[in-house]
């Protein structure tokens, strides 16, 4: 075959020694490559093997005919441009050799110039019939490729989380994905079938008025509803128009449905917090102007000591409600992740005997005893010291806060793997058991007759498990209610990948 | 109607409850306090108030509700005033007007107060309630 880089190949096919010698090297002058045959049977051979730019037959030979080799070769190799070579042509072969496709018959004897001028005119319908061939070939592929695209983007729409729903001007469905029967409330739908009828109502009032439309406009527009057949189920649903190829008129609608339940159900948390937020922050705000609005009324009789009572009551609310106000600011860094953390070594014995330390003064009241055991093994991790001791001082306030006159708290430090384990057993008042699943979250406090008279903000153990979270560390509890509670922390004695 | 003037005030911040405990013996009434839901329950089959203040959110953030149905179904509870306060009707648009009629006959509570509620207006409605129950 022909290529830009090689010489075109050409088949010789003749009996005659000094013909085929003399035209086989006025060709090799002109910078061809030739192959020659002496007889019919091998230029059959030659010639079906091997895919020649342009073959040369001598129509009269001795064992097979060229009208025979030309035939052959055709058959084979329909892209090689045939000559016939001849010194007497009749009709009835000329006929019959073009009928087979040979491309002319060079009449012999010829000189140089009419054999060239020949080939040349051969070679050149070659190139032609071999672009068209790589034209086709191309075509082939293309179309092929498009099949492919087309039936890997119906692939991925059909995987899409969101419904689809495709409807022309004249509400009739074109095409749909299986979410959008989910999502639209549709059982089967089929192709062509009118369906407006059946969307939901909240769709179809959309649907019908962007069709009925005269003009095109770029304007989605969106609707979120309940499904009627699920009522748990909150989905969102945008209609957009489709133009027509000149952009004037409405061909169709894309209705995409998503499903926003999840999203529902956090902008319903996110409330009920801010509601909670709300009410804690306005409880002591309350108190402190209910006694200042008394102290101020002058109808009030009270007594000395009920003016320093409510006074020093009122202090001790707007100091919770500071320290609730920190302790929110403190969660909120902790979630947005901008807490200034300083990672250093802790020596975790000493740091949890400061802390029993800090806190014999608030244990004395209820004659609390506070023992700490740890082995003689080093304790150290990697942290930032203020979060660490925070946690430690949370705990351990709870554990006295928490705890019956005359109780115990049993500190102890552990090793386990890569873990310290840190364990804080009280003598308490306990959990019930519906309490305990509540214990982490914001703003819970065990509410019941022990519990009446201590104040806290509800935020302490949320905090807790929050930074014991950063450090991929984990916390547990155990509790019986009316004897106590133990809690254990797990912390990494190396920070990882922070 | 003659009335005694005997209140029960139900809620669990201490503070509260004791400012308005002083608030309504100045204006001449006996009270009684509780701190929890059962309590206050307790306290409402001893002490026979005219009239009982609940704060809604205790234990749960339901417990006045729960309280006011098992007052307003007692015999003694039946012809006295339960009013529930709370300081989150605001925030969440809670409004007695507003729940559905099973849930008004459920609760059976007289009103829903928004917090901090003046002695005044509490007193108001008392006298209201006892004047229409004779009327």
């Amino acid at each position: 075959m022909e290529d830009s880089d090689h010489p075109a190949r050409i088949l010789l096919v003749d009996d005659e020694d000094y013909l085929r010698n003399g035209v086989k090297r006025i060709l090799q002058i002109e910078g061809f490559e030739v192959e020659t045959a002496e007889n019919g049977a091998e230029g059959i051979k030659k010639g079906t093997e091997f895919d020649f730019d342009v073959a040369l037959l001598d129509l009269k030979m001795p064992d097979i005919s060229g009208i025979e080799v030309l035939r052959m070769i055709r058959q084979a190799r329909p892209n090689t441009i045939c000559f016939m070579a001849t010194a007497y042509a009749s009709y009835e072969t000329a006929v019959e050799a073009t009928k087979l496709g040979a491309e002319g018959y060079i009449l012999k004897p010829f000189t140089p110039d009419e054999l060239i001028h020949n080939i040349e005119k051969g070679l050149q319908k070659r190139r032609l019939i071999l672009e068209a061939e790589r034209l086709k070939a191309d075509r082939e592929a293309r179309l092929l490729e498009l099949a492919f695209e087309r039936s890997r983007l119906n692939t991925i729409i059909n995987l899409l989380a969101d419904g689809v729903l495709v409807i022309n001007q004249f509400g009739e469905m074109v095409y749909y994905n299986p979410a959008a029967l989910r999502y639209l409330d549709l059982d089967v739908i089929l192709l062509a079938e009118e369906i407006l009828e059946i969307l939901p109502p909240e769709v179809k009032e959309i649907a019908q008025r962007m069709i009925s439309k005269e003009k095109f406009e770029v304007m989605g527009e969106s609707v979120q509803f309940k499904l009627s057949s699920n009522p748990d189920m909150f989905v969102e649903v945008t209609c957009s128009p489709i133009p027509d190829h000149d952009r004037k008129k409405i061909a169709g609608i894309v209705i995409v449905a998503k499903n926003i339940t999840q999203f529902k159900e956090i902008e319903q948390l996110k409330s009920q917090f801010v509601s909670m937020v709300s009410h804690e922050l306005k409880a002591p705000v309350a108190a402190t102007i209910g006694f200042l609005d008394i102290l101020l009324n002058p109808k009030m009789k009270l007594t000395d000591h009920q003016r320093s009572d409510f006074l020093n009551r009122s202090t001790a609310r707007l100091r919770s409600l500071l320290t609730m106000v920190n302790d929110l600011l403190d969660i909120s860094r902790i979630e947005l992740n901008t807490v200034k953390r300083e990672i250093v070594k802790i020596d975790l014995a000493s740091l949890v005997q400061e802390t029993v330390e800090m806190m014999q003064f608030e244990a004395a009241k209820k004659n609390i005893t506070i023992k700490f055991s740890a082995g003689e093994i080093p304790f150290t991790i990697e942290a930032d010291r203020l979060e660490i001791e925070r946690v430690i001082t949370n705990l351990m306030s709870n554990a006295v806060k928490y705890n019956k006159t005359d109780g115990e708290v049993l500190v102890s430090l552990k090793k386990k793997g890569a873990y310290i384990i840190l364990e804080i057993k009280d003598t308490g008042i306990g959990l019930k058991p519906e309490e305990k699943n509540r214990l982490f979250s914001e703003f819970f406090r065990a509410k019941n007759e022990f519990t009446k008279s201590i104040h806290g903000t509800g935020l302490g153990l949320s905090i807790v498990k929050k930074t014991i979270d950063y450090y991929s560390g984990k916390i547990e509890s155990e509790s019986e209610y009316g004897k106590g509670t133990t809690f254990r922390v797990f912390l990494p004695e190396k920070i990882l990948n922070k | 109607m003659n009335y005694e003037k005997k209140i029960l005030l139900v809620d669990d911040d201490i503070d509260i409850l004791e400012q308005n405990k002083i608030l309504f013996e100045a204006e001449g009434y006996t009270v009684e306090t509780a701190e929890t839901s059962n309590d206050g329950y307790e306290k409402f089959l001893t002490f026979k108030p005219a009239c009982a203040v609940i704060d809604l959110m205790m234990e749960e953030y339901d417990s006045g509700f729960v309280l006011a149905h098992k007052l307003k179904r007692h015999p003694l509870g039946k012809k006295m005033p339960v009013y529930i306060v709370t300081a989150v009707a605001n925030q969440t648009g809670l409004q007695f007007e507003s729940m559905t009629p099973e849930e008004q006959e459920w609760i059976n509570a007289d009103d829903i107060l928004n917090k901090p509620v003046e002695i005044e207006e509490i007193l108001s409605r008392i006298s209201d309630f006892y004047e229409n129950q004779s009327g």
